[in-house]
């Protein structure tokens, strides 16, 4: 305890001296500004947004806390600084390395092999994403990071209508980047909740039905649950 | 659960060495040349749900084996039986032969003469 106060007044008489403070002070509100953005807002992408620049703020007020720094006392600074390095790259590189993985565990291969019209049809969506197929009678489909996956159950099972519903579906998924483990991992890193998945999966199924209508929606959906 | 360690003794026919589910696609897959999953629901009686998971596990056991047929408007499983019946009652029978001698040595080949004498 004696320690922790030694550091704190270590800092407010380094800050103080250096005419700096108002400068790093701006950083913090800031910082709290969109860190409160995030805990607020339900909107995915701004949610993942306002995190990031929240984390960008704090390490702009650490640069120049260190930067003025005249002692050695930072043990505090050191340790936020690699939670906000570590969890600043797990964030933006885990769904990139997450779809990685499920293609190689799924030994998934671009769809475009057997059939065309899929990618196409995404492609027409306005996403840059990568459609692959993986050998499994059981009917899947899920989306991940940059990728949707669909099993050849799931091929057999619907018609075309239904596996275009099904695709919008995903797609709306990965516009919002809801199904990457993102905002999963960020909720749990700060300590936030996140939205439930029944209202994702509503949501989801609302764009597919804007896309291709409500009757291949309905029968997809009756023969895949 | 295709799986020769867990055979169960007591059940009757196929299903000593597989689960019912599992038998009833085997002999489907046995008494036909080439199955589609559409004529494997039909034939078993058994809703997809159940036949989808059991006809991985077949393939991946060996026991079936699928190709993808891209020739038709969708593409589809077609599915055959890796071994005829009797192929694989033979591979059954010498790995629970193997299993007997392993563990109980001379007493379990001493048996086998036995049997085979009374016969």
């Amino acid at each position: 305890m004696f320690l922790i106060l030694d550091e704190i007044g270590c800092y407010i008489t380094c800050i103080s001296d250096s005419g700096l403070a108002s400068l790093i002070g701006i950083a913090l509100v800031l910082a709290l500004l969109m860190f409160s953005i995030y805990v607020k807002t339900e909107k995915p992408m701004a949610r993942l947004s306002s995190f990031v620049a929240g984390q960008l703020c704090v390490i702009s007020a650490i640069v120049i806390i260190v930067y003025v720094m005249q002692c050695s006392r930072m043990l505090s600074i050191e340790i936020y600084t690699g939670y906000v390095t570590i969890s600043t790259a797990l964030v933006l590189l885990l769904p990139r390395v997450y779809s990685r993985i499920l293609i190689r565990r799924f030994d998934a291969r671009p769809i475009s092999e057997i059939i065309d019209w899929p990618q196409e049809f995404v492609d027409e969506l306005e996403i840059k994403s990568e459609v692959y197929y993986f050998d499994s009678a059981i009917p899947r489909a899920f989306a991940s990071g940059k990728a949707i996956f669909l099993s050849v159950g799931i091929l057999e099972l619907v018609d075309t209508a239904e596996l275009k519903a099904i695709l919008a579906h995903e797609v709306w998924h990965l516009r919002h980047n809801n199904r990457t483990p993102i905002l999963r991992q960020l909720a749990l890193m700060s300590f936030t909740g996140n939205r439930s998945e029944d209202e994702l999966e509503m949501l989801a199924d609302m764009f597919a039905e804007k896309v291709v209508g409500k009757s291949a929606l309905e029968s997809a959906r009756a023969k895949v649950s | 659960m295709v799986k020769l360690d867990r055979i169960n003794l007591s059940n009757d026919g196929l299903t000593k060495f597989f689960s019912p589910i599992e038998a009833r696609i085997m002999q489907a897959l046995w008494e036909h040349k080439e199955l589609t999953t559409p004529e494997i629901t039909e034939m078993t009686d058994i809703p997809l749900s159940s036949v989808a998971g059991t006809l991985d596990r077949l393939v991946k056991a060996g026991f079936a084996k699928r190709e993808l047929d891209k020739s038709g408007p969708k593409v589809r499983y077609l599915y055959s039986a890796a071994e005829s019946m009797d192929n694989t009652a033979n591979t059954i029978t010498k790995k629970v032969l193997d299993s007997l001698v392993d563990t109980f040595g001379k007493v379990a080949i001493e048996n086998f003469h036995t049997y085979h004498d009374k016969k």
